[in-house]
């Protein structure tokens, strides 16, 4: 609007100078001129045109707003006539700000954010670390600190706690456990889903308001109350369409059913950052018969992360002394601290109070420090881009004395060659900014996808924030401006005449100094990255080469969770008969293994183990439980002795297979067969039948680690406790091996499988 | 070279005066640029010669105060120009422009009459 306005005043002005001159010329003419001399005389005497227009224009205030038009024009053009220098600007720009500001913004995202609820800081986490996960007993322990409790811990912390207006317990390994749930009706199929077992208040802890229906209440939590199910708002709007029928309606969980009572609130994706979301959430008391887990109501057994909400004004050090005090009376009447030796320990068991408003940090924890170390290297390109761009600014700056030199003769204000100046570098570091952003997205997008591949509903937004955008255009139009106006400074200051005169020559030496240091200070960048670069290439190429001593040819591996479903102890050896048997007599299959876990998969048991006959010899050990089948199947090679075999029954002597690792750690290398080992209390309890080699499980980084395997359904003499409430004794894998290739493996599996012991 | 050495005895307008004398003009009908400048020309027996590098910012300036208001119209030698009127704010402000210009005109005038150390 005002732009046009601008443009109509400006031709106007234009035909009303023009209509003074042709009355002038026509007055001349009138007194006997010639047109020729009449004109001329009378532009003559009206004076300078353009000049009367701009003092003219700028009565209007507009001449400002021209000028930048201008300065933009002309800024363009200079960008245009110099493609290579304005490319090379802006790709460096683009990759120095486009890399800052998408790693920033998954740090962001990942390690700065605060879970979506209402006052996260009054949040705090009864523990600070996520390596107490999952399932297992307290055991005594030489720093005393805590992470996870029992049921019975959590409830008596909640009832002599005062000092939280509420405190929620939640499962701390759910992401390893999913459910099978079906929506009521008979078209509809049952899924694999993600399930977090959470406390009746859990909501109300963080103060969430439901998407719809309502949230979990106490009520839902007590014994004998009606199963109910909260589900998550990604869940709803994904699988479901957001059907509002979905709240009240039924489903089967685990083949048992429950009432959906409402859906969490949109952007909620559980109390810690995962890769799979949970997509239902279940009250606690559920949990014993939902997943046939046992150790719900176990005093011994932890299995539950607690946060609670704070009460406005309860001093920190006051809080964290109560709780170690709760804890210990808790701890004291449990098995593992009632002994003389385990009393010793209850003074130091405590549970550091953490923050809680950025949840379970379990994510944070896994990524915290490459996500730091990308920052750095993202910070070391920026400043190498900030440096070359700098130079290329005052190379081209030097480049153009002679044409400042030659604006300033002419009579042209140095202010305004700054300005000009000033125009062009901000242009060019604004262009390069949004190349940056643009870069930045995309490159956060992608980080994401690398980081979680396959996940549909990633609870982390890839947009990057109001801060990071400032950040970026700050950063770039700093650099522009420094490096872009400095040799326009430095020229301006000369004596036009003299530049001219002399060339480069005069003012050659302040600057090259500049410029040397800019080199230097590039080239020392470029190397330190160059170095981490070199040292990142060689040990992912390590990792790359890494043997993980197994044979991934022609295997299939099946998922199953007998336990969810229903399967008690006492039906297991039988169960993992009848799939031995139904696979083998599919045609192809030349080797059924059933374990726990297999190699590489995220998770596995891990013993505090001891030699029988060395009481010295002890110490943690991974621990997995293995068919006949097994180690063949996987490809591990056995170097020593024997693998297992089928007559390793429940009634047979119980045996172990040890890694080699083991044979190193416990044994000094010596030959183990024959040797038993156990637990601190049993040492006798299984005798070394042979050794393998050392697969990798868990993670590549773990690759010489001390393992021992037992077979499936063997439990040593000395464990007196119900086979019921020995979970290892639920297999988790089975690994196929075949003689070919077979298609619709997935298909033929869960035709063969007993219905519902599949995931 | 002849029209310029008609304009030799010209004086420097006083700082100010510019703008009420182009609204003077403008009391006896709407003028143009070119007009007016004629018009100051002429009444003032050709000592008075408005530079057209102020005559324009000028018009602009009232045309922005709304002491004038300015319209596209025919001259008199069939030419299209921009006319411009005196709008009732110019005429009170050339009667408060004056007011100063008189009293101004009668201090100087008296200072520059009187005698030393009459007061």
């Amino acid at each position: 609007m005002k732009m046009l306005e601008i443009l109509r005043r400006k031709t106007e002005l234009r035909e009303e100078i023009e209509s003074h001159l042709r009355m002038a010329t026509a007055d001349r003419v009138a007194r006997g001129e010639s047109p020729v001399d009449a004109r001329r005389a009378a532009v003559r005497e009206f004076g300078n045109v353009p000049l009367v227009a701009d003092v003219t224009r700028e009565r209007w205030g507009w001449l400002r707003l021209e000028r930048l038009a201008q300065d933009l024009r002309f800024a363009l053009r200079q960008l245009r006539r110099t493609p290579a220098f304005t490319t090379t600007v802006l790709l460096t720009l683009a990759l120095g700000i486009g890399a800052n500001a998408a790693i920033f913004s998954l740090v962001n995202a990942v390690l700065l954010k605060n879970l979506p609820v209402s006052d996260p800081k009054r949040l705090v986490r009864l523990g600070d670390n996520s390596h107490d996960c999952c399932v297992g007993r307290n055991g005594t322990r030489e720093e005393g600190a805590y992470s996870n409790f029992s049921t019975d811990t959590y409830v008596r912390l909640k009832q002599s706690l005062p000092e939280f207006e509420e405190l929620a317990a939640m499962q701390a390994g759910w992401a390893y456990r999913p459910v099978i749930a079906r929506r009521d009706g008979a078209q509809n199929e049952a899924r694999s889903v993600t399930a977090e077992f959470v406390s009746g208040n859990y909501f109300a802890t963080f103060g969430l308001r439901p998407g719809a229906g309502r949230l979990l209440i106490d009520a839902d939590d007590l014994p004998g109350a009606p199963a109910t199910a909260v589900m998550s708002y990604e869940t709803w709007q994904h699988e479901f369409n957001g059907d509002t029928a979905i709240v009240g309606s039924t489903f089967w969980v685990n083949t048992k059913p429950l009432t959906v009572v409402g859906v969490a609130p949109r952007g909620f994706f559980g109390d810690r950052m995962a890769v799979t979301p949970p997509d239902f959430y279940l009250p606690i008391q559920t949990m014993a018969s939902l997943a046939n887990a046992s150790y719900v109501n176990d005093p011994e057994t932890n299995w539950l992360y607690i946060i609670g909400r704070v009460k406005p004004e309860v001093p920190p050090a006051l809080l964290q002394e109560k709780v170690n005090a709760v804890l210990r009376q808790a701890f004291a009447m449990q098995r593992d601290f009632s002994t003389v030796n385990g009393k010793s320990f209850l003074a130091r068991v405590h549970a550091t109070l953490t923050p809680g408003g950025e949840g379970i940090q379990t994510m944070q924890e896994g990524y915290g420090f490459q996500l730091h170390l990308l920052m750095w290297i993202a910070g070391v390109v920026l400043l190498i881009a900030c440096a070359n761009i700098a130079n290329l600014l005052l190379v081209r700056g030097m480049g153009r004395r002679t044409e400042m030199s030659v604006r300033l003769a002419l009579g042209a204000m140095r202010g305004r060659i700054v300005r000009q100046l000033l125009t062009e570098s901000i242009l060019l570091a604004s262009l390069g900014g949004l190349l940056g952003l643009a870069l930045a997205y995309g490159g956060s997008r992608m980080l994401l996808v690398l980081a979680f591949p396959g996940a549909q509903n990633v609870p982390i937004e890839a947009t990057p924030s109001l801060a990071v955008i400032g950040f970026a255009f700050a950063l770039s139009v700093l650099t522009g401006i420094l490096f872009g106006v400095a040799p326009a400074w430095i020229s301006a200051q000369a004596r036009p005449a003299d530049a001219l005169r002399s060339g480069t020559r005069t003012t050659v030496s302040g600057t090259s100094l500049l410029q040397r240091t800019l080199v230097v200070l590039q080239a020392a960048l470029s190397l330190v990255l160059l170095v981490g670069a070199g040292l990142f290439s060689q040990s992912l190429g390590k990792l790359q080469n890494t043997d993980l001593r197994l044979d991934a040819r022609n295997r299939y591996i099946v998922h199953i969770n007998p336990q969810a479903a229903g399967y008690s102890g006492i039906q297991l050896e039988a169960l993992y008969r009848t799939i031995e048997d139904r696979f083998h007599a599919v045609p192809g299959v030349v080797k059924v293994g059933i374990s726990t876990y297999a190699p590489m998969e995220d998770n596995r048991w891990s013993n505090y183990i001891m030699v029988q006959r060395d009481p010295g010899a002890k110490g943690l050990a991974g621990f997995v439980r293995a068919n006949a089948d097994y180690f063949n199947s996987v490809g591990t090679k056995v170097v020593m002795g024997r693998g297992f075999d089928p007559r390793d029954t429940s009634n047979a002597p119980s045996v172990a297979v040890v890694n080699q690792a083991f044979q190193q750690k416990f044994f000094g290398g010596k030959n183990p067969i024959g040797q038993r080992i156990g637990f601190p209390d049993s040492p006798g309890d299984f005798e070394i039948v042979g050794v393998v080699d050392n697969t990798v499980y868990t993670d590549v980084h773990l690759k010489d680690d001390p393992m021992y395997f037992v077979p499936m359904m063997q439990r040593p003499a000395s464990d007196k406790s119900p086979i019921e409430r020995d979970i290892s004794l639920y297999a988790g894998t089975i690994v196929l091996e075949t003689a070919q290739p077979i298609d619709g493996m997935e298909r033929i599996a869960s035709k063969i499988l007993p219905a519902s012991t599949q995931i | 070279m002849a029209t310029r050495s008609s304009y030799q005895n010209r004086i420097e307008l006083l700082q100010g005066t510019l703008d009420m004398l182009i609204l003077k003009t403008l009391q006896w009908g709407a003028q143009h640029g070119y007009g007016i400048s004629q018009a100051i020309r002429v009444t003032s027996g050709e000592v008075l010669q408005v530079e057209t590098g102020s005559l324009y910012p000028a018009l602009h300036r009232l045309e922005r105060q709304g002491w004038v208001t300015a319209e596209w119209k025919q001259s008199e030698s069939n030419q299209r120009a921009k006319f411009y009127k005196i709008t009732k704010l110019g005429k009170e402000q050339l009667a408060s422009d004056y007011e100063r210009w008189e009293k101004m005109v009668a201090t100087i005038e008296a200072i520059m009459t009187s005698r030393r150390g009459v007061v």
